[in-house]
């Protein structure tokens, strides 16, 4: 590593504002075209409609950019906020930043949320958002200095090009002996060579005495980050008390905070073992059910998938306190303690992995047909430092296994890799040459929808094979969960505004394995609820997975278990002890709803946010092959039989699959039909003026947009 | 002897977790039980033999990552 050096381009003084109820009320614009820098004023308006996080994340970006930008000009912003709620230590899950950004990936507004110390200092530093528009020429650091007042814009040279590297750097650097003070925002090489570069966003464990890491993964903002060349964003920040986010009411406060933290202390042992697995207690328990994806989501489940199970993490993980904000009792960040990389850069040193969580290990491992955790381990532990999204990579690479395996691709496109399913070798070295941009990893770096258009387009394969088996809606790569058996599920999924992440709505086991969800209203009601109460942690900088990931003694005997609406009433009273603005579960929802559609109406004034952009690949909905149909066929022979009263006798496989696809996608469209009429949305998918009107949400350039688009 | 859901129910070779929610009278669909550290999914609570001694938590929701 060569020397490192931060060159002073602007310095800008500032009074840092006493934080009110939640509230620094002012937000941080930098462009880094000409290092300007100036601060804005939050006014109640934009509180009381976009309450804070990814809401006034959208605001700024709305502002920043307009409807012919794309994700590489400079005025498209990275905005990062936490909300009102976020840095409060003693409530569980109350670190949390949310990204957002036009996406290279979708072209629409991205967001993506993120553990990590950074949007929790940054708002008591005095912002509750920050914009970073503009390109710089030079690697540049922005340096937020909250303690002594004062913003740098610095040239970097010699910073190292690892992710991990470079927030331990800099982290020392500003740390003045207080690392604990400090958090990295920065991302890697593949983002500069990908268009789907994660963010790491860093925290500092004391006990282990380092930079830990939490990925802003989806859509690639990581790959707009570095478009700007922006090398880091440093914060720094102390301390962090009860009263540094000067709550209405404390004492409520710290109850209802004693009331969740001892509920998970007592609870989660019992249940999901989050603090001891964190997500990846999911692995067998999907794989058991037929949820876990096997084989560019082929299948569902595999005998092996038990090597990669909490047993197996349970052993790997180091022991210690892993929560990502202060005072965490869910604390479900773990990591791998000296392991040792087989390949790239890092083959023989011993590194530090933060995780891997569910995801990772479904995406790199099951769905590449791959069921080694040390594998696993290594290609979470590369996406981290090369910044890239361990989901698009896992979701990219198996479909790349999958045109492979099929010939639509071979050696001669692949640069000479057998991507064979379960070749973990090659899985390995397609990612590092992913993370430097060569040959066969340039094309897989781009993402499914782009290598859908350069299988068909320069390799000749088989356009409507490539649009079947390829795993993305929107421009984004789905998130590692078989959507195929349930309805509810291809919603969640098809209709989440970003695209197909879990994070929107997660109705697999209330739709298919408790059946709680027979008709299509009781499916649009539940595409109406979850997402919008899954977006209001978002808005307010918290962690979605102390509300259901761990559930109170007697959850099962109240009327709604799936909406834990214990968890929920403790959230409204967290919320009004906070912001000194009462609230009941339902003006929770009325807050998301406001953002939703206005993030809606965004993806609509960039292009998208209609029907047709609803759509989902077949494979997400059945079995696009004979060899998948067979695989599953008395599940699939009785749907057709008893759900649709086809009399199936004397029919082929591929005479059934036609008909199964046929009434599969009618229902899907059924689905679209229901869920829109239930959101308050035009047959297109569009937000309707009433909508709009009764949501408070009717501005001027809403209706604007709504008008372009024929809705008056 | 097992314990589950703060009731002591008698224990007996071969019991299976389907028996001790039949023992239990405990109609709630279930998808997961844990005990002895293992974690079995309800397609199993037929065959899913349970020691004696030990502890069984009922998981009465998964939620996702």
């Amino acid at each position: 590593m060569g020397r490192v050096t931060l060159k002073e381009i602007k310095r800008f003084g500032y009074t840092r504002p006493d934080i009110r109820n939640g509230y620094a009320d002012q937000t941080l614009c930098i462009n880094l075209s000409d290092s300007e820098i100036a601060i804005k004023p939050v006014a109640d308006k934009m509180k009381e409609i976009f309450v804070g996080g990814k809401g006034f994340d959208l605001w700024l970006l709305w502002q920043a950019v307009n409807a012919s930008t794309r994700w590489n000009d400079p005025e498209n912003a990275i905005c990062i906020a936490s909300g009102p709620m976020g840095g409060t230590p003693v409530y569980p899950g109350s670190g949390k930043s949310i990204v957002t950004c036009i996406s290279p990936t979708t072209g629409a507004v991205m967001d993506s949320n993120v553990g990590g110390h950074f949007g929790p200092y940054l708002k008591f530093s005095g912002f509750d958002a920050m914009e970073v528009q503009g390109k710089s020429k030079t690697p540049a650091v922005v340096f937020i200095d909250g303690v002594d007042g004062y913003i740098q814009v610095l040239e970097a040279e010699g910073l190292p090009d690892l992710a991990h590297d470079r927030a331990a750097v800099l982290t020392d650097y500003f740390a003045n002996g207080a690392q604990k003070d400090i958090s990295v925002v920065t991302t890697g090489p593949g983002a500069r060579h990908t268009l789907i570069g994660c963010l790491n966003f860093s925290w500092y464990d004391q006990k282990r005495g380092r930079a830990r890491l939490k990925q802003a993964g989806r859509g690639g903002v990581g790959t707009v980050f570095a478009d700007k060349g922006i090398a880091a964003l440093v914060v720094r920040w102390h301390p962090v008390k009860l009263s540094t986010n000067d709550p209405a009411d404390a004492e409520t406060l710290k109850q209802v905070a004693k009331l969740h933290s001892l509920e998970i202390l007592d609870q989660d042992p019992k249940q999901n073992h989050m603090s001891s697995v964190g997500t990846a207690h999911l692995v067998t328990i999907m794989n058991d059910y037929d949820l876990l994806p096997v084989r560019n989501y082929r299948y569902g489940s595999h005998p092996d998938a038990p090597l990669m199970g909490e047993e197996v993490f349970l052993k790997l993980f180091d022991k210690g306190f892993d929560g990502c904000w202060i005072g965490c009792t869910l604390s479900c960040a773990h990591g791998v303690r000296d392991f040792v990389p087989v390949s790239g850069p890092c083959k023989g040193q011993k590194v530090f992995v933060d995780g891997p969580e569910y995801e990772t290990i479904a995406g790199c491992g099951s769905n590449c047909g791959i069921f080694d955790p040390h594998h696993v381990v290594e290609m979470n532990y590369y996406c981290d430092t090369y910044g890239l999204d361990s989901i698009s990579v896992g979701t990219s690479i198996a479909f790349a296994m999958e045109c492979f395996e099929t010939g639509l691709i071979d050696r001669t496109q692949t640069g000479g890799l057998d991507l064979s399913f379960g070749n973990k070798e090659s899985a390995l070295e397609l990612l590092h040459r992913m993370a430097r941009g060569e040959g066969f990893g340039r094309i897989v770096g781009q993402g499914v929808r782009r290598m859908k258009e350069i299988f068909a387009g320069s390799f000749a394969a088989d356009p409507a094979l490539l649009a079947d088996i390829g795993m993305e809606a929107k421009g984004l790569e789905f998130s590692e969960y078989m959507s195929k058996e349930s309805l509810a599920q291809q919603g969640g999924y098809g209709l989440a505004l970003k695209g197909p992440q879990h994070d929107e709505a997660w109705l697999i086991f209330l739709d298919m394995v408790h059946n709680l969800l027979p008709t299509f209203d009781k499916k649009a009601e539940s595409l109406h609820w979850f997402p919008l109460f899954r977006t209001w942690f978002g808005l307010c900088g918290l962690c979605k997975l102390p509300w259901n990931d761990v559930t109170p003694a007697d959850n099962k005997e109240t009327a709604e278990p799936a909406k834990v609406m214990k968890h929920v009433e403790w959230y409204a009273r967290y919320y009004g002890a906070v912001t000194g603005k009462e609230a009941a579960p339902d003006d929770l929802i009325m807050m998301s709803e406001r953002v939703y559609n206005f993030q809606r109406v965004f993806c609509l004034r960039m292009g998208f946010g209609r029907r047709e952009h609803d759509a989902i690949p077949y494979r997400a909905m059945g079995p696009v092959t004979v060899d998948e149909y067979e695989s599953r066929v008395e599940r699939y022979d009785s749907q057709l039989k008893e759900l649709h009263n086809v009399d199936i006798d004397g029919m082929g496989t591929k005479e059934k699959m036609a008909l199964l696809r046929r009434l599969r996608e009618q229902r899907y469209e059924q689905l679209k039909d229901a869920v829109y009429e239930r959101r308050g949305w035009t047959a297109d998918g569009i937000p309707t003026l009433a909508t709009v009107k009764r949501l408070g949400i009717d501005f001027p350039e809403v209706i604007d947009v709504l008008k372009k688009h024929g809705v008056a | 002897m097992v314990l589950v859901g703060g009731r002591e129910i008698a224990w007996r070779e071969g019991m299976t977790i389907a028996d001790l929610l039949r023992e239990l009278n405990d109609p709630f669909p279930y998808p997961v039980a844990r005990f002895d550290g293992r974690a079995v999914t309800a397609q199993e609570f037929e065959r899913a033999t349970v020691p004696d001694n030990v502890e069984v938590f009922l998981v009465s929701l998964v939620a996702g990552g």
